[in-house]
């Protein structure tokens, strides 16, 4: 399979359509039915993935827009975890933070419904499936049960690995484990390292792994051993400076964020086109993927939508000069040719 | 030996009042009617905790969204910024960015103490009141310094520009100072490196402070590198150590509020009577702010903690 050269794709969520929100809060208070509220849920999903579409996103996905949060989502399918009650993240915000109680185990697939309607309605050859990796999901849970965090973060790998099996026999063809809190503990990185590995133990297809706001020279050091396809990195956030970590990645591509979702200002297709030139040094052509640096929840949908066709008008003034070198498409690499 | 149940800094915000902040933030609810609310949630709190037998009590800091808000909208020369990561947790907190001298301004704080000491004389008026600022040193470390030649000119000026003259007007017997840096960043620091504050210098700008007030310094996330004297210093029994040369009063943090799974009182008991014929008084609090726990479980832990106290 050949994909034009620099493919786009989103880290995972997207503005949730106002009027979904309103779903959401009906839902909640019980004022529709779970049939209504699955069918608007679909509707939006629809809505976004064109939206995806029509900015010319290689690799879409539907926003995440059954997901509430990110890692509720998962705790609440997976046997053995139990909810309290909401604890606070800031300010007024919450979240349900899950205990584990008992031995986790795998009784219901987790994503594999969202993904078969995702392929089921997109034009595109290839979504991103992303999922919560299993040491986020430990790390931002409770523990009564296990007598180590490691053993607790280790029996979700293994659950995410029968899903993740489970989403490469029903034709998924690249996954994406989120890790926003693998650097967060730096003695345990080194388990954690194993822990993502037992995760995506035995795949074939394409998976990348995102970490945002962290101090990647730490992951740099762990590149080589981490047996994933790809790194979804962040860097508009970070201007762009102080790239060198990225001399260690060697043979595994890139995931190049260039667009910031923690500010509205809309890039402008030559500033992408900046960017990319600058990651040149360090990665050639044929290695790296475009996105933004994250999920772009946090904006409202109209610059979300704006943002994601600047960042395909930048790549489209990169591909054109690439073009020149007779440069136009990459195969699609996955687990099997690394 | 006296074990004393204590509460230490905050309770979970109820997702009720949450809700009524959230209102007001968005002009739907006037500042009257959120007052009220506020009275309410802290009056249903000092019952809950007669009911659980915890004889020092905080107001819970239901005014408060972490432990440096809002007091450093009410200092002169400082900027507040957005969500920075408070320790290893999946809590955020705003951060003061220092552009200027600091100094205290008019502030709501004194009066938010009173209001919640006239409700604990109602309903459990055997109970003690300590009003909860965070520490100098803390807040030194949890700022974005754009002014001071170091972190420790600015420690300094916020314990004596802004905490000794909030202190001076809290009616109140004890202050408790939020102290997590003296255990966490503090057994980071190294000599040589500028951008930390020495064990010296923590030590004395927080005795100062002593003289004001009597001080309950609660340190958490590790082991406190500095004792200062003449104060209550609180111990996190959870993920630090007792550091050697604390005698007299002590406060130990043994209830994990960082994990739902509920301690065996047996064991604790057994770990309290070990370390008993070194103090004259432990005050038993958990380890660090209860707002990591969902609240139902925060309750169900100070229950057990109430059951700790006794002779
Ligand atoms: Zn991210």
């Amino acid at each position: 399979m050949e994909l034009p050269i620099l493919p786009t794709s989103v880290i995972g969520s997207y503005p949730k359509p106002r009027w979904l929100l309103r779903q959401y809060k009906l839902y909640e208070l019980g004022k529709i039915s779970e049939e209504d509220f699955k069918e608007a849920v679909r509707d939006a999903s629809i809505a976004v993935l064109r939206e995806h579409e029509r900015a010319r996103i290689d690799i879409p996905w539907d926003g995440e827009m059954g997901r509430s949060e990110m890692t509720e989502y998962f705790t609440a399918k997976i046997h053995g975890f139990r909810f309290y009650g909401p604890i606070r993240v800031w300010g007024n915000f919450y979240f349900n933070k899950a205990s584990a109680v008992s031995k986790l185990e795998y009784r219901e697939p987790l994503v594999l419904d969202e993904f078969r309607f995702v392929q089921s309605v997109t034009t595109k050859e290839i979504v991103k499936v992303p999922i919560t990796g299993p040491y986020t999901l430990a790390d931002w849970s409770f523990n009564e049960y296990y007598d180590t965090k490691e053993d607790f973060a280790m029996d979700l790998a293994k659950i995410l690995n029968k899903e993740f099996k489970l989403l490469e026999e029903e034709g998924a063809k690249f996954i994406q484990i989120d890790e926003p809190a693998i650097l967060n503990h730096p003695d345990e990185v080194e388990w954690a390292v194993d822990v993502v590995n037992r995760a995506v133990k035995g795949l074939k297809i394409k998976v990348s792994m995102h970490v945002c706001y962290s101090n990647y020279y730490l992951l740099a050091d762990y590149f080589d051993d981490l047996k994933v396809t790809q790194f979804a990195l962040e860097f508009a956030n970070r201007n762009f400076r102080d790239m060198d970590f990225l001399k260690k990645l060697t043979y595994q591509e890139l995931g190049f964020g260039v667009v910031d979702v923690h500010n509205p200002r809309i890039e402008s297709p030559e500033e992408v086109a900046r960017a990319i030139r600058k990651v040149f040094k360090y990665i050639e052509p044929e290695r790296l993927y475009i996105n933004p640096d994250c999920g772009l929840k946090l904006l409202s949908r109209d610059i979300a939508y704006r943002k994601l066709v600047n960042m395909v008008k930048g790549v489209e003034i990169v591909r054109k000069e690439l073009e020149r070198e007779e440069k136009t498409s990459i195969p699609f690499r996955t687990l099997r040719d690394i | 030996m006296r074990i004393i149940p204590a509460l230490i800094g905050s309770l979970p915000r109820p997702l009720g009042l949450a809700k009524k902040i959230e209102l007001y933030n968005i002009g739907r609810l006037s500042e009257e009617k959120l007052e009220e609310k506020y009275r309410e949630y802290t009056r249903r709190a000092f019952e809950k905790l007669r009911e659980a037998g915890v004889k020092v009590v905080t107001d819970g800091m239901y005014r408060w969204d972490d432990i440096f808000n809002p007091l450093i909208r009410y200092i002169d020369g400082v900027e507040v910024n957005g969500l920075f990561k408070f320790y290893e947790n999946n809590f955020f907190y705003r951060s003061p960015v220092i552009k200027d001298e600091v100094s205290l301004l008019d502030n709501p704080i004194p009066k938010w103490v009173n209001i919640a000491k006239e409700i604990l004389e109602e309903v459990y008026p055997e109970a003690t009141l300590k009003a909860v600022l965070p520490g100098p040193v803390t807040l030194a470390y949890h700022s974005l310094n754009e002014y001071y030649e170091s972190l420790e000119a600015l420690a300094r000026d916020y314990a004596e520009r802004v905490l000794a003259p909030l202190i001076k007007e809290l009616e109140v017997e004890i202050v408790e100072l939020q102290e997590p840096a003296l255990a966490s960043e503090l057994s980071r620091a190294t000599r040589e490196d500028e951008v930390h504050i020495s064990k010296e210098i923590a030590r004395v700008v927080i005795e100062e402070l002593g003289k004001l007030r009597k001080l309950w310094v609660v340190t958490y996330f590790g082991t406190p590198q500095v004792v200062p004297k003449g104060v209550i210093l609180n111990v996190d029994l959870v993920e630090g150590s007792l550091p050697e040369g604390v005698s007299g009063e002590v406060g130990l943090g043994v209830i994990n509020a960082r994990e739902t799974k509920m301690e065996r009182t047996d064991r604790i008991r057994d770990r309290l009577l070990k370390l008993s014929g070194n103090f004259s008084r432990i005050y038993v609090t958990p380890n660090t702010l209860l707002d990591f726990l969902p609240e139902s479980v925060a309750w169900r832990k100070l229950r057990l903690l109430g059951r700790l106290g006794g002779e």
